[in-house]
C-alpha cells in the first residue's frame, strides 16, 4: 500500500511539473494590435514621452515599456535572447559593439537603405558608436556632454575672478593652489579641484586633447604608452606631488550623492560635469553661484569633452521587427525629442542634432549651448569597444597605482596596455572562430 | 526520491558537467563555445596576475579571520556559560546582530569605515588617536573587513560551542579542582580538548566559507583600492557577469573547488593530532 502512494504521489509532483513547465504565456488580448515589449535600462517612475506620444498617434502599435534594474539588465536580456523569447526594443547604454559581437542584435542596414533614413541627425560621435564592423545596429536616442563647472563665489573668496575660469590645464593647477581651505587640525575642507574626483576621467580628455589615438582603425591594437596619455597621467602626478593622496582621499570620502556632492556641497570649487548637473543644482542647492564653460585644454590644443550614447536596439530573434522601427524612427524624430527634453528633469541630451541646436531647446538652460557646441568636439568613453570593461578596469587600475605613486606612468600604462591587448586578441579570435562557423544574417 | 533526482540532474548534475565542459572552452553564453583545451588554466596559473592577486587576497583575509571568529565565539560562548543572573538575555542580545544579511551589514559597515564621519574614527578621533583611511587604504582594507566579522561571532558558531559546553561532564572539572589547577588548568585541559570536534568542525566551514568571501567586498570596496580587496570569488564574478568570459569563470571555479579540498584534506589529516572525539585521539 505504501509502494502505491509513493508511486501516486511521486506521479503527482511529476505531472504538475510537466504543467508548470508547459503552461502557455498569459495572452494579451485578442484585438489585432501588435504589443511591442520595450526594456529600457532606466529607473523611471512614469512612461517616457515618446512611449506615451508613439502609443498616442499609432493605432496598430503599442508600446509596453518595462524598466530593467542596472546591475542586472545584461543577464536579463541576455538570457531572454538565449531562450529565444526577447523583447522587441532595448533601451542601453552600455557599448553597441560589446553586443553586436555578441550576436545579441539585429543590423539595421536593409531598413535604413530601404527607408532613405537620414544618419545625419545625429552627431558624429553618437553615430560612429552605432556601428560594428560593417553593420550599424542601433540609433542613438539621447546622448551626454561634459563641461567645464566653477564655483563663483569660492573664485570671490580665493581672490579670483569669478568670471575668468581657467582655459588650461596649468591655469586649474594653479588656481587649485588659490582655493584649498583646511581646517585647525591641517585636513581639508575645499579643494580647488580634484582629476580623480567625477564620474568622468579627466586624465582621458587630456590624452584626447593631445592627439592620443588609443586603439588603432583597425580596432585591434591598443596603444596606452603613446605621448599624450602619459602626458595626462603625469598631469596627475605632477598635482598629487602636492598633496598627500591619503589626505586627499580622507576628502573624497566625505562625498555622496544629491547635496552630498563634492560640488553642489561648495567643497570642490571646479569640476567637469554633466549637463544633469544644472538641474542638480536647482534641485538641491539652488542658491549656488556657479559658471560653466569649456573643458580647459592646454596651450596650443582645442579642447575636447566627452559624450557616451544612450540607444534604441532590436534584439536578435524579436518578433516584431518592422514595428520596433517604426518606433525607433519615431523617437529620434526633432519635435519628440525637444519636447520630452522640455519635459523631463535631470535632461539626458538629445542625439538629434536638429533638436539639441533648436532654440526652444537652448533656451531650456543657460549652459546648453555650451553643451552642445562641446558635443561637436566630443569623443566617446567607449575606447576599446570589444573589451569596454577591461579597458576601463585597467586604465583605472594604471591611474590608482600611478597618484599612489607605486607606479611611473609609462609603467602603469604599460602593464594595462598589456592586459588589454591580451584581452583584445582573444576577444577578436574567438570572434573570428563564431563567424566561421556560423553564418551570420 | 524520484522528483528530487529529476531536479538534480537537471539544475545540479548537467551544470555541473557542463561547467567542466566550459573551463575547456571560450564561451559567452550567446555564441557557440570554442573549444580550448587547458587553454584556460594555463592562462589563469602562468598569464594572469588577477588570480594570483585574488588568491593572495583571499588566503591572508581567511588566515586572519578564521582563527578570529573561532576564538572570539569560543570565549564568548565560555563567557555565556556561566550560570550568572540574565545570562539569556546576553545570549539573546550577542545572537542578535548575526541575524543581520550581508548586504545590509555591508552597508552599514561602510559608513562605520568612514574615514571623515564614520562613527570608529569619530571614536577614535574622540581618544585623540588618528583613525586609518580604513576600505581606502589598501593596507587596512582587508584587516577591515575582518574586523567586520567580529560582529557575528555571537551567531551560530557561539551557540553550537555553548552546547557543546554544556556538554562537558562536570566531573571532569572537578577532577582539576582536586588536582588543586585553575580555571586556566581547566580551560587548556578540559575544555579546549573536550571542544575540540567542534573546533574542527568550525574551523573546515569557515575556511571555505573564507575562501567564498564575496558580499563585503562585492558592496563595499569592488576589490579596490589596488585590487587589495579583489577576493577569489568576486574576480570569479567579474569574469562570469560582467566580462561574460563564462569559460574561464568556470575554470576559476573548478581551481576553487580544488584550492578548497586540498585544504580540507590537510585539516583532516593535522586533525588526528589534536581532536579527541570522546576523549580519545583518532
Amino acid at each position: 500500500m505504501k509502494q502505491i502512494i509513493k508511486i501516486v504521489l511521486s506521479l503527482a509532483v511529476l505531472i504538475a511539473m510537466g504543467l508548470f513547465l508547459f503552461m502557455p504565456d498569459s495572452k494579451p488580448p485578442n484585438d489585432g494590435k501588435i504589443r511591442l515589449k520595450y526594456w529600457m535600462v532606466s529607473a523611471m517612475k512614469e512612461q517616457p514621452f515618446h512611449v506615451t506620444e508613439f502609443n498616442r498617434t499609432h493605432e496598430n502599435i503599442i508600446v509596453e515599456p518595462t524598466p530593467l534594474p542596472w546591475n542586472e539588465h545584461e543577464k536579463k536580456i541576455l538570457t531572454s535572447i538565449l531562450s529565444e523569447n526577447p523583447p522587441d526594443l532595448v533601451f542601453l547604454v552600455t557599448p553597441v559593439a560589446k553586443w553586436a559581437t555578441r550576436l545579441a542584435l539585429t543590423p539595421l542596414d536593409d531598413l535604413i537603405k530601404r527607408d532613405s533614413f537620414d544618419s545625419t541627425i545625429f552627431f558624429s560621435a553618437l553615430w560612429s558608436e552605432m556601428r560594428f564592423k560593417d553593420n550599424i545596429y542601433a540609433l542613438p536616442l539621447y546622448s551626454n556632454s561634459y563641461a567645464f563647472f566653477f564655483n563663483k563665489k569660492l573664485f570671490r573668496e580665493a581672490g579670483l575672478d569669478p568670471e575668468n575660469p581657467p582655459k588650461t590645464w596649468d591655469e586649474v593647477l594653479e588656481y587649485s593652489s588659490w582655493l584649498i581651505k583646511k581646517d585647525e587640525k591641517g585636513n581639508f575642507k575645499q579643494m580647488g579641484f580634484i582629476p580623480t574626483y567625477g564620474n568622468v576621467q579627466t586624465s582621458i580628455i587630456m590624452a584626447w586633447e593631445l592627439g592620443a589615438q588609443i586603439l588603432s582603425i583597425d580596432g585591434a591594437k591598443v596603444s596606452l604608452t603613446n605621448q599624450p596619455t602619459i602626458e595626462a597621467f603625469n598631469w596627475a602626478v605632477n598635482f598629487y606631488s602636492q598633496f598627500n593622496i591619503k589626505d586627499v582621499s580622507t576628502f573624497i570620502a566625505g562625498f555622496g550623492f544629491a547635496e552630498q556632492h563634492g560640488f553642489i556641497s561648495e567643497k570642490i570649487a571646479m569640476m567637469v560635469l554633466d549637463n544633469s548637473f544644472p538641474d542638480q543644482i536647482k534641485l538641491y542647492n539652488k542658491n549656488l553661484d556657479y559658471g560653466v564653460a569649456e573643458i580647459p585644454t592646454f596651450k596650443g590644443y582645442a579642447p575636447v569633452s566627452s559624450t557616451g550614447s544612450w540607444w534604441l536596439a532590436i534584439p536578435r530573434g524579436a518578433k516584431n521587427k518592422e514595428a520596433a522601427w517604426e518606433f525607433m524612427k519615431f523617437a529620434v524624430q526633432k519635435n519628440i525629442q525637444l519636447t520630452e527634453a522640455e519635459r523631463q528633469k535631470a535632461l539626458l541630451f538629445p542625439s538629434n542634432k536638429l533638436t539639441a541646436n533648436n532654440p526652444a531647446f537652448l533656451s531650456l538652460n543657460e549652459s546648453n549651448k555650451i553643451f552642445v557646441d562641446l558635443l561637436e568636439h566630443s569623443k566617446t568613453p567607449t575606447v576599446v569597444p570589444l573589451v569596454h570593461d577591461v579597458f576601463w578596469r585597467e586604465y583605472m587600475g594604471a591611474q590608482e597605482r600611478v597618484v599612489h605613486k607605486i607606479q611611473s606612468p609609462f609603467d602603469a600604462l604599460k602593464q594595462a596596455e598589456k592586459t588589454i591587448q591580451i584581452h583584445l586578441d582573444e576577444t577578436i579570435e574567438y570572434d573570428n572562430y563564431v563567424r566561421s562557423q556560423v553564418s551570420i544574417k | 526520491m524520484m522528483p528530487w533526482f529529476i531536479g538534480f540532474i537537471i539544475f545540479g548534475l548537467y551544470p555541473m558537467i557542463m561547467s567542466i565542459y566550459y573551463s575547456l572552452c571560450r564561451y559567452d553564453v550567446l555564441r557557440i563555445p570554442q573549444f580550448i583545451g587547458f587553454g584556460n588554466y594555463e592562462k589563469l596559473i602562468f598569464e594572469d596576475p588577477y588570480f594570483w592577486i585574488s588568491i593572495s587576497n583571499t588566503l591572508v583575509y581567511t588566515v586572519l579571520r578564521v582563527p578570529l571568529c573561532i576564538i572570539g565565539s569560543l570565549l564568548l560562548a565560555v563567557l555565556v556559560n556561566n550560570a550568572v543572573r540574565g545570562v539569556k538575555f546576553f545570549r539573546t542580545i550577542y545572537f542578535i546582530p548575526s541575524i543581520v544579511t550581508g548586504v545590509v551589514l555591508s552597508v552599514v559597515w561602510l559608513w562605520m569605515f568612514n574615514p571623515q564621519f564614520g562613527l570608529i574614527n569619530s571614536f577614535l578621533a574622540y581618544m585623540g588617536i588618528p583613525g586609518p583611511l580604513w576600505l581606502l587604504d589598501p593596507n587596512w582594507s582587508k584587516p577591515s573587513m575582518v574586523l567586520m566579522s567580529v560582529w557575528s561571532i555571537g551567531g551560530g558558531r557561539m551557540l553550537v560551542f555553548l552546547a557543546a559546553l554544556q556538554g562537558v561532564p562536570k566531573h571532569l572539572y572537578e577532577a582539576v579542582d582536586i588536582d588543586g589547577g585553575g580555571w586556566w588548568a581547566k580551560f587548556k585541559n578540559i575544555t579546549i580538548p573536550m571542544l575540540s570536534p567542534v573546533i574542527f568542525l568550525w574551523s573546515v566551514l569557515e575556511i571555505i566559507f573564507s575562501l567564498q568571501v564575496f558580499v563585503e567586498a562585492y558592496i563595499m570596496t569592488q576589490g579596490g583600492p589596488l585590487n587589495s580587496t579583489m577576493f577569489y570569488n568576486l574576480y570569479l564574478y567579474n569574469k562570469a557577469f560582467n566580462d561574460f568570459e563564462m569559460g574561464y569563470a568556470s575554470a576559476l571555479a573548478w581551481l576553487l573547488l580544488v584550492i578548497s579540498l586540498i585544504i580540507t584534506v590537510i585539516q583532516f589529516r593535522l586533525s588526528k593530532r589534536w581532536v579527541h572525539y570522546d576523549g580519545v585521539t583518532k
